[in-house]
């Protein structure tokens, strides 16, 4: 098995004939983190809940870990972890017992369960709270215990639905490095839905921009920012006097960019791995470098070209779902 | 087949663990037929020999014990249905259903632990029952038949809470078909003999299924163990679930397949 989740053509049509997924094509490969990138009624949700086996296609198709999501439901079920958006947890039962539960549910042998339950506590930091009710936790530790029950099974590939959304930065960050040593230590494949850049560009090896149900863009951070176009290395030398010979050797390495005065510019045709040549060229030519400043497309840049519109609830999180896309409130 | 035992006792222990952890779900299944047993005792106890067609019994709380059994169930197994679709709401659902856990044992378990609790339940009012002065004139054999009783009634009742919570998918739409319920029990004999009632109220309590089952476990308190009574209880029993366990499989497939 090479890929972990193919998916070709794919169709989610709602009574009424609004496509939420409108023939999407994903190929994950096995161990891999893939972030799929979208604002709210975007299609994501959908999109993972077709992949999980909880809504059907009404069109194309779909595998995950090797199994058909309609006609081997039942083996993706096993091979798959899945910790839903909003953190679907039980407030009545205490962490430990969900976990327990949890085990049963995948037929695994009660002192395995048990030995594993513990395991995963301790691996989110939630073994001082394990017999406190779900109810009584933090945001953030209601996440980690749905983390941590999505991996009872150790599933082949994990997904996780807008993981981090409402957590504070502490606690996002702290998921963040659980997802990355999950996906470092057991090479679990990881299917990702965020609404946040920032969670994209720390996490996922490649990206797929989702937008009104179709992607729009795909690839990784790295190369998504450099299509929309090159970094911009910006030299300030030590000796005032040497900015025309520092243009000048800049002009080498690609178009000249508009700099601050005092600074030369130039936009790095190739890619900011062309850094280190730059200060090469500079040094043989006896001329200090005071800073260097290398300003990246930002995935935000990315999003907006290719969507044309920003994303809502990056920063204001206010922005209106656009009229006509079925938000996950609305779903049938 | 083995995992899906284990899947249902282990979902219908959570289903029990719950109940009692939250007392709005178990307290008025304890205290509203508690209640009502002690005001209709304190009410009528001394009149019972002088309603005309009042059956004869040893005291009016031997006679009101099978009402307020059959009102608790009435209560919780309501309230298992509103415990479903607080899980259908909240997407505890949604984590059953990704996993392989048995498509039967989601229902099943629910109405596994409405039984246990019915069984708590059927216990512990013949218990204050005899404590106050009830008798049974079944003995420990109509005991037990009440308490079986009382435990099978919860499969139906919780498959009917089963099925509304599928089909609405709210727990506040669940509670509030519970008037509904609660008026279909004062239309029986759940609380009086048919024979004191007249006119169309009376032609209801005939025909309200509610009042035979009732009887039929009332007469293992009142009149000693009849096996012919507690079959036509079973009867009506059985009846019920066919259609309201049968229609919520249904619409559990419904949902699964109709997504």
């Amino acid at each position: 098995m090479t890929d972990a989740i193919v998916v070709e053509g794919l169709v989610r049509e709602f009574k009424g004939g609004i496509r939420a997924v409108d023939g999407i094509d994903l190929h994950v490969p096995a161990g891999e983190v893939y972030g799929f990138l979208g604002p709210n009624g975007a299609g994501k949700s959908t999109t993972v809940r077709m992949l999980t086996t909880l809504l059907r296609p009404t069109g194309g198709r779909a595998t995950v870990a090797g199994f058909d999501v309609l006609t081997d439901a039942a083996s993706v079920r096993r091979s798959i972890g899945v910790a839903l958006q909003d953190a679907a947890i039980d407030p009545f039962m205490t962490g430990r017992e969900l976990l327990r539960l949890q085990a049963v549910l995948h037929a695994i042998p009660r002192a395995e369960g048990h030995s594993r339950a513990e395991e995963l506590l301790d691996r989110v930091g939630l073994t001082d709270a394990a017999d406190r009710r779900v109810g009584t936790y933090s945001g953030g530790m209601r996440r980690r215990l749905d983390l941590a029950m999505a991996l009872v099974h150790e599933p082949v590939v994990l997904f996780l639905d807008e993981p981090t959304t409402g957590l504070d930065p502490t606690s996002r960050v702290a998921l963040w490095e659980e997802v990355r040593r999950l996906n470092r230590e057991s090479g679990t494949t990881v299917f990702l839905t965020t609404q946040y850049l920032e969670e994209a560009d720390q996490l996922a090896g490649r990206v797929g921009i989702i937008d009104g149900g179709k992607i729009v863009a795909e690839g990784t951070p790295a190369e998504l920012k450099s299509s929309i176009g090159d970094p911009t290395l910006m030299i300030t030398p030590a000796d005032p006097t040497k900015v025309a010979d520092t243009a000048r050797i800049l002009s080498r390495f690609g178009p000249e960019a508009p700099g601050r005065p005092g600074t030369a510019a130039v936009r790095l045709a190739t890619g900011a791995e062309g850094v280190a040549a730059v200060v090469r060229a500079l040094d043989d030519a006896g001329i200090g470098t005071g800073s260097i400043d290398l300003h990246q497309p930002s995935l935000d840049d990315v999003f907006v070209i290719k969507t044309g519109h920003r994303l809502e609830g990056d920063a204001s999180g206010d922005g209106a779902a656009p009229a006509g896309r079925r938000g996950r409130k609305g779903r049938g | 087949m083995r995992p899906a035992v284990h899947q249902t006792l282990a979902l219908a222990r959570r289903s029990i663990k719950d109940t009692f952890r939250f007392p709005q779900a178990w307290f008025p299944s304890y205290f509203f037929p508690l209640v009502l047993m002690a005001i209709f005792t304190a009410s009528f106890g001394r009149s019972i020999g002088h309603i005309p067609g009042f059956p004869k019994v040893d005291g009016f709380l031997s006679f009101a014990m099978t009402g307020a059994i059959v009102q608790g169930v009435l209560i919780s197994a309501v309230g298992a249905g509103g415990f479903f679709a607080g899980d259908i709401e909240h997407g505890f659902f949604d984590r059953l259903i990704s996993s392989p856990t048995s498509r039967s044992a989601i229902l099943v378990s629910r109405l596994v632990a409405s039984m246990v609790l019915a069984t708590m339940q059927a216990i512990f009012f013949m218990a204050v029952a005899l404590a106050f002065g009830a008798t049974i004139k079944g003995g420990v054999v109509g005991a037990l038949v009440v308490i079986a009783l009382a435990a099978c009634l919860a499969i139906p009742i919780g498959g009917l809470g089963v099925l509304l919570a599928l089909r609405t998918g709210s727990a506040e739409a669940v509670q509030g078909m519970f008037p509904l319920f609660f008026a279909l029990m004062f239309f029986s004999s759940t609380f009086f003999p048919r024979e004191t009632m007249t006119g169309w109220f009376r032609i209801v309590a005939d025909i309200n299924p509610i009042s035979h089952l009732v009887e039929g476990m009332r007469a293992q308190v009142i009149t000693g163990v009849d096996w012919q009574a507690a079959g036509v209880s079973l009867g009506i029993i059985a009846g019920l679930a066919v259609l309201t366990v049968g229609g919520s499989a249904l619409s559990l497939r419904r949902r699964l397949e109709g997504n």
